[in-house]
């Protein structure tokens, strides 16, 4: 029978050649697209109303033989705009095809299948690979930063290929895993940062700008086919393929620097020997002068012979030395790309390279990573089509002497808070180590001596296949894997105040992340009657992880020349761990559209993980969504200013099972060794009926467009609900147990999504087009358990309340006449010393979740010329900066340096009236509160940052093609340029405590792209 | 045909569901702990882990012997790293948290306990090392409760009425499974049951303990149990049970020996003090607890007594600057130990350095390179003797206190064992072997025993007992930097109980003024 069918194949393929005597013109041309000139391959060409036809060859050339009579050809493939050209007498027919931009984005990823985006139910955005192209921003998820509604990206810090905090229609959970399910191609990968010493942010294994598109989906009904990993929305990434035709190269290059986002406004030495004199006075002391110059070291051993004015002078003479200048440099990035694609009916192929070496703005920070990424397509023959990717990685980075934390070497934390007054360097040009104060490192020689280096080597790759079992239903087999390998070693320098008592200390880790999945999925589609379009699939699907480590500590070195773990004189620590777990699940999706106007789409998981208890390991996920395509209605069709209309409604449920691989077992670990006999002891009580988190959202969606989509808006709204929240429910201490992992409490998301992009102007060779996105959310605890109002120990987790609720005290001001800070007490009167009855909700909307945030972009093109601007904004999150907080309290606890802005309002004089106390020495008065007590030490993060300009040069292709190019274009490109905020630190972006974090970087690149 | 194979395909994967071990995932460093202790060598394991816990920073690491030095008129702060600050300026809440990890080593204790009397652990333990561990489970237990009941309530005798709230919940039972821990929901059992607990602990701990050779100091024994019962007593008003127990932990060999001279000061000096009768080991240096929070660097910048000073004999700050020195013995401290200092560098002054007086304790204590607050005198008790800095063994009994003990149990007014005689008999025991000169028998009443008090003070300074001895004693907490005085009336002599067991058990009472 196949047989049979081959031949038949054959004939009719070879059907056309024999006619060609029966002809008596020929027809030859070049199809080249419209976008780049470049050849189009496998075009169809059709001599209009006969079934006379051919294809274009890899060069998009085509030869056809009409009758002599001539006619009209039309010229069509699947994304461009279907074109028909009228012979007359030519025999030679060129064509340039346009884009067809309606058919084109009407594709979308949503996991296991592709789809038309009109038959979207549930809530999706996409971010094209050519959005985030060339940014020097070394991971993904950071590009997705403002791009897409409901997807919140904060900055962890500067660290390049650091972590970032990605969350999607805002925080579901309490205590397990808030981050997305990132899929490349699909394989699921683990984003766990494994790096011992420095932030190693797993998704950095990929060149960004080998990524062609990236889906979000958001709401459960879409990422329900992903069921228990899919509560917090699934980021899909897919990478470039290759395209048919000749062999196409490309070449891009950029370079830049980048340079630090802020310098904080220090004292100087005068400065500070001035608020530290007020604060030894207003403590009663009676030698301000001496007690300040002491905390200066520069107290003369003859003080006491000296006046009060002698003993200022000194302080007059004292220099200052810019520390942080010092500290911070000019980093540099290089990036250098080549990618190779192309191939034949049968056979396409994706080839890419990448190096890229960025140093962050703090020394030795950098990240250097090569990566290689081959893909290949091959249809084996009609039924069965073998397709491989694999990505290749490396990177490598330098560590910082901490990633965050007040840590006295940390230049990040130091520069900014010691004493001015103390030299950076020697007169003869060496460290200066006799540092005064209470930071008594000097952060730049530390740096300067100690030395790390983190590696990530990584290889995400599936091969898979898919056969044809009949014409309209297939089975994709795929096999995937993500092997992740991290070591990485660091050298306490003896020379180090940190290294100086143990004669150096040098550490060294390596893990191994092992992650395969295998999903096998039969999918169906057909249409019925014209009228019935059914998709279906069914699916399995298996997941296993598993982590180990080896990890160690040397002290005792011969000499800072020797820096690697085996000349330790003395082994510190030896650790080794394993952990892991496995997930299994089926699924199946229907999605049934009748007449092109009414979709629906029923989808059902069922999904296990060896992270619950044995008694409730499975739990089933179902999703049911709809939408109405009213544009396509008759009575709509007289309507024309609106080009597009769609209401889409869905519901489903996703699970989340993101806490320890053993959170459910009562297990007793080694631990508790004593006089170097080992020891056990219980590690957690057992929950034999854990089980699965589950978000439970709702949506509504209503898309339109208008003018012929030069106005298209998407709107959504959403209530996210997670339900049997996995909680670390508190035990009692007395029990001998710090808390059980157990399904209780509930909290809800409700929030309103606004994507709309509009084409301003398009006239002639002009053209102006703004994507603009809005997200607005609250987040609320619904439900905790045994009827608690909050959570124990942890009073930002209250019912009724946003997740990070202050629940703290209210300050109330400075005392004008006293300068003390005050608090108000339960009744709402202000006090000195507050106590814990006196602490209130600050406010329903005063938490450390944002309550809107999204992006803009404008583009403005003029024939080569292509500018874009992006803004992204965010605001409502109130946070307790931990560098703010010590700067906050103005050196009267310890002698650090403090900023302009928090020691110049300071109480100086009865009957002021600001918000800064009076410095008092020793921390807080008597019988009295500390200064950054309480709201005092909350800020507002409220900022709106130009994130990225760009402004690219497109050659004009005529003049390129002589030089043998096909595309060929030039650009300049800022980042992180601008922002409007109050915030006072260095970073309002910042997530966490935030002290000590290298903070992000200003970088302006120069690049050049070539296609030949 | 192709149907069929689709439907068996299919079929093939929900059968695969069926199969439950695929998703058996085991750990591999941990074992069910509901089996955890049915072997010899794991029962043994796990009597470690109770030992370890008292390494804590809320235990003997730190908290238990800073914090009394800090929160009494002993200690003052320096403002160096800004530690101990809170404690030293008694602010409410700036005190003990040992409540985590002592609950912590209870439940251990008792866990071990209960499997003393299962009859299925196989190999099974033999019947000596049953008493054994019997013995020193329940010596640690005391300990651990004795701790609680100190920081957390009154002492007997010496209660507030209006603000005793009753002593700490007691538990003698372990927890494994979850709903038992749940159903947990103590309410705080009275001092004096807390007290007999202690008592029959560490009756059964006397009774089952010897004192063989290679146990003492880190181990518990028969005498480190005496002594820890005299203390106990001290604490009770029982005078009787406290000579009765300090004369047989004192008359021991082998559990600590009571040192003289320069012995006794290069007893400080050793890893192990040879006057500890129970000290808690510190082995391995990833048990260190570090630059910021270790004892040492608590008490001294130095970082060690061998280059303290350069050659021309000022201090070595460039590399002898260790630690943070965040708690200096204040002046009043500094006169009853008869240390000063002479010199300040400036002219032609002799660089800055200690002069002390006949009592050899004033060789604990040394001017050390300081930090933001310059030089000053130090306590150098802690001073990585372990050989890795910031690392020492911590002694918890010290055979000198079993005098100081007995004497205040002979001393205190209205006592059944009331005798002066004795009293000054053992205080002179300790004034000769310090170097001081023995008092005579004019010495009596409220002098005597605020002269065994005060010697109390000066041998066990910075050894983590004058906060609890004030405290015991029901007298007011003097603050001789700033001239205050906290009363003992004030809600401060009692820690808060961590909010979180507050919040999540309405049996339990919170101490006032939280």
């Amino acid at each position: 029978m196949k047989r049979i069918l081959q031949l038949v194949v054959v004939a009719l393929l070879i059907l056309p050649g024999g006619k060609i005597l029966a002809q008596d013109r020929t027809v030859t041309g070049r199809v080249t697209s419209a976008d780049d000139g470049s050849s189009l391959p496998g075009v169809n060409v059709v001599l209009k109303g006969t079934t006379l036809g051919t294809n274009t060859d890899v060069d998009g050339r085509y030869s056809i033989s009409i009758p002599s009579s001539g006619g009209t050809l039309v010229f069509s493939f699947i994304g461009l705009r279907s074109q028909e050209a009228e012979v007359g007498s030519r025999s030679v027919v060129d064509v340039s095809m346009q884009t067809d931009i309606t058919q084109l984005s009407e594709v979308v990823v949503t996991g296991y299948a592709t789809i038309e985006k009109r038959s979207v139910t549930g809530s999706i955005s996409s971010v094209k690979g050519s959005v985030i192209e060339n940014l020097p921003l070394q991971s993904f998820d950071r590009a997705l930063q403002g791009r897409a509604a409901g997807v919140l990206v904060q900055s962890n810090n500067g660290i390049p290929g650091g972590a970032v905090n990605v969350r999607i229609r805002g925080t579901g959970s309490i205590n397990a895993s808030n981050d997305p399910l990132y899929i490349v191609d699909g394989v699921q990968l683990n984003n766990t940062n494994n790096a011992a010493y420095t932030q190693s942010n797993p998704l950095a294994f990929l060149n960004p700008n080998d990524i062609e598109s990236i889906e979000v989906l958001k709401d459960a009904a879409t990422a329900a086919i992903y069921g228990a990993q899919a509560a917090n929305g699934v980021v899909l990434i897919t990478t470039k393929k290759g395209k048919q035709g000749k062999a196409r190269f490309n070449f891009n290059y950029y370079t830049g620097v980048s340079e630090p986002l802020k310098i904080l406004n220090v004292l100087n030495s005068q400065e500070w020997y001035q608020l530290r004199k007020e604060a030894w006075a207003n403590s009663g002391n009676t030698l301000p002068e001496a007690n300040t110059l002491n905390n200066m070291g520069r107290l003369p051993a003859n003080w006491q012979t000296l006046t009060t004015a002698e003993l200022d002078q000194i302080a007059a003479e004292l220099p200052t030395y810019d520390w942080q200048r010092e500290a911070w440099r000019t980093g540099k990035v290089n990036n250098y790309e080549l990618s190779m694609s192309g191939g034949d009916d049968k056979t396409t192929f994706y080839l890419s390279g990448s190096y890229v070496n960025q140093e962050a703005i703090i020394s030795p920070v950098n990240f250097e990573r090569g990566t290689l990424n081959v893909k290949l397509n091959h249809k084996a023959n009609n039924k069965l089509t073998i397709e491989n990717s694999l990505n290749l990685s490396m990177f490598q980075q330098n560590v910082p002497f901490a990633t965050d934390g007040s840590f006295l070497g940390n230049p990040a934390f130091a520069t900014s808070t010691i004493l001015p007054h103390n030299p950076i360097y020697n007169e003869d040009g060496s460290f200066n180590t006799a540092i005064a104060g209470v930071l008594n490192q000097n952060p730049i020689a530390v740096v300067a001596w100690n030395s790390g280096t983190q590696r990530t080597n990584q290889v995400v790759g599936n091969i898979n296949a898919t056969y044809k079992i009949l014409d309209n239903l297939s089975l994709k087999s795929l096999f995937g894997l993500d092997y992740r390998f991290v070591n990485g070693d660091r050298y306490t320098d003896p020379r180090t105040p940190d290294g100086a008592g143990v004669s150096g200390r040098a550490s060294a880790q390596t893990n191994w992340n092992t992650n395969f999945i295998t999903s096998h999925v039969l999918n169906y589609s057909n249409t019925f009657a014209s009228k019935h379009d059914v998709n279906a699939l069914l699916g399995y699907e298996y997941r296993s992880e598993t982590n180990e480590q080896l990890n160690g500590a040397g002290i005792g070195f011969a000499s800072y020349q020797f820096r690697t773990i085996q000349s330790a004189a003395t082994p510190e620590n030896i650790v080794s761990f394993w952990t892991g777990y496995r997930r299994m699940g089926t699924f199946g999706q229907l999605i049934y559209q009748y007449d092109k106007k009414y979709n629906l789409t029923l989808t059902g998981r069922y999904d296990g993980s060896s992270r619950f208890g044995s008694n409730n390991r499975y739990g089933f996920f179902p999703a049911v969504a709809a939408s109405w395509l009213i544009k396509q209605e008759n009575f709509m069709q007289n309507i024309d200013f609106v080009s597009e209309l769609k209401v889409r409604a869905s519901w489903g449920q996703t699970g989340n099972d993101a806490i320890g691989n053993f959170s459910s077992r009562g297990l007793y670990g080694a631990a508790g060794n004593y006089n170097n006999f080992g020891g056990i002891r219980p590690t957690g009580l057992p929950n034999d009926d854990l089980s699965w988190e589950r978000n439970v959202t709702t949506n509504i969606g209503l898309d339109f467009g208008l003018f012929n989509n030069r106005v298209s808006v998407a709107t959504d709204y959403f209530i996210r609900q997670s339900k049997d929240l996995l909680l670390d429910q508190p035990v009692l201490w007395t029990s001998g147990y710090g808390s059980i992992t157990r399904n209780v409490g509930e909290l809800e998301n409700r929030g309103i999504e606004l994507e709309i992009r509009t084409i301003n102007v398009d006239q002639g060779d002009f053209k102006w087009t703004t994507d603009f996105n809005f997200t607005h959310i609250t987040n609320k605890v619904t439900k905790l358990y045994g009827g608690l109002e909050e959570l124990p120990g942890d009073p930002s987790v209250r019912v009724g309340y946003s997740l990070g609720t202050y629940y703290t005290y209210e300050f109330a001001g400075v005392n004008p006449s006293t300068g003390r800070p005050m608090w108000y007490d339960a009744n709402g009167n202000p006090k000195y010393q507050v106590q814990l009855a006196d602490r209130r909700v600050i406010g329903r909307r005063v938490n450390n979740q944002a309550d809107f945030f999204g992006g803009m972009t404008n583009t403005l093109s003029y024939k080569g010329f292509e500018v874009s601007f992006f803004f992204q904004y965010e605001y409502g999150r109130v946070v307790a900066d931990g560098q703010y907080g010590f700067l906050l309290e103005n050196a009267t606890r310890l002698t650090l340096n403090t900023l302009e802005e928090t020691a110049g309002p300071r109480w100086t004089t009865p009957g002021q009236i600001t918000h800064i106390p009076r410095p008092y020495n020793g921390g807080p008065e008597p019988r009295g509160s500390g200064p950054t007590t309480g709201t005092a030490g909350l800020q507002k993060t409220d900022y709106i940052r130009l994130k990225q300009v760009s402004l690219a040069y497109n050659f004009n292709q005529n003049l390129i093609r002589r030089a043998g190019l096909t595309n060929a274009k030039v650009y300049v490109q800022g980042v992180n340029l601008w922002t409007y905020d109050d915030y006072i630190g260095y970073d309002p972006e910042w997530f966490g405590s935030a002290t000590g974090i290298i903070p992000q970087s200003k970088n302006y690149t120069f690049g050049i792209q070539l296609s030949f | 045909m192709k149907i069929y194979k689709f439907t068996l395909l299919a079929l093939l994967m929900v059968a695969s569901f069926s199969c439950e071990d695929v998703l058996k995932v085991e750990p591999r460093q941990s074992i069910e702990s509901s089996t955890a202790l049915n072997s010899r060598d794991n029962i043994l394991a796990a009597t470690n882990s109770p030992y370890a816990r008292l390494r804590a920073l809320s235990s003997y690491g730190r908290n238990l012997i800073a914090f009394p030095e800090a929160l009494s008129d002993n200690g003052q702060a320096t403002n160096n790293s800004g530690r101990l600050i809170g404690e030293y300026q008694n602010l409410p809440g700036s005190t003990f948290n040992n409540w985590q990890n002592d609950y912590f080593a209870i439940n251990e204790i008792n866990l071990v306990l209960a499997a003393l009397q299962d009859e299925t652990v196989s190999p099974p333990l033999s019947a000596t090392d049953k008493t054994r561990i019997e013995g020193e489970m329940k010596f640690l237990r005391a300990l651990y409760y004795f701790n609680l009941v100190r920081v957390y309530a009154y002492d007997p005798g010496v209660s507030v009425g209006a603000s005793d709230r009753g002593g700490v919940p007691i538990t003698t039972t372990g927890y494994l499974r979850a709903e038992d821990a749940l159903a947990f929901l103590p309410s705080r059992a009275p001092v004096a049951d807390v007290y007999t607990l202690i008592y029959a602990d560490l009756q059964t701990a006397i009774a089952n303990l010897g004192n063989a050779v290679g146990r003492a100091p880190i181990y518990a024994t028969k005498a480190a149990a005496q002594a820890l019962l005299s203390r106990v007593a001290l604490y009770n008003k029982d005078y009787a049970t406290v000579v009765t127990n300090a004369t047989e932990a004192f008359n021991t060999l082998g559990v600590g020996a009571f040192l003289s001279g320069n012995e006794y000061v290069s007893g400080w000096r050793a890893l192990s003090n040879p006057e500890s009768m129970f000290e808690v080991r510190f082995a391995v240096a990833a048990e260190n607890i570090g630059v910021n929070e270790s004892l040492q660097s608590s008490f001294t910048t130095i970082r060690s007594l061998d280059n303290l000073r350069n050659a021309n004999g000022t201090l070595n700050t460039s590399s002898n600057t260790g630690g943070w020195g965040d708690l200096r013995p204040n002046a009043q401290l500094r006169g009853l130990l008869g240390v000063t200092t002479a010199g300040s560098g400036t002219g032609a002054n002799p660089p800055i350095a200690i002069v002390r007086g006949a009592d050899i304790r004033g060789s604990l204590y040394e001017v050390g390179p300081g930090r933001g607050a310059g030089a000053g005198i130090e306590c150098i008790k802690f001073l990585g003797k372990t050989g890795t800095l910031y690392m020492d063994n911590v002694p918890v009994i010290r055979k000198s206190e079993m005098l100081l003990n007995r004497a205040e149990a002979y001393a205190t007014a209205g006592s059944p064992v009331f005798d002066e005689d004795l009293a000054r008999a053992d205080l002179n025991q300790l004034l000769v072997a310090r170097g001081l000169a023995a008092v005579d028998d004019t010495l009596v009443g409220s002098d005597l025993y605020e002269a065994i008090l005060a010697q109390r003070r000066i041998e066990l300074a910075f050894e983590g007992h004058r906060w609890f001895d004030l405290k015991r004693l029901g007298r007011d907490i003097p603050k001789p930097v700033t001239g205050g005085l906290i009363a003992y009336t004030d809600f401060r002599l009692l820690a808060n109980i961590p909010t979180r067991e507050i919040d999540g058990n309405a049996n339990l009472e919170q101490n006032p003024g939280y």
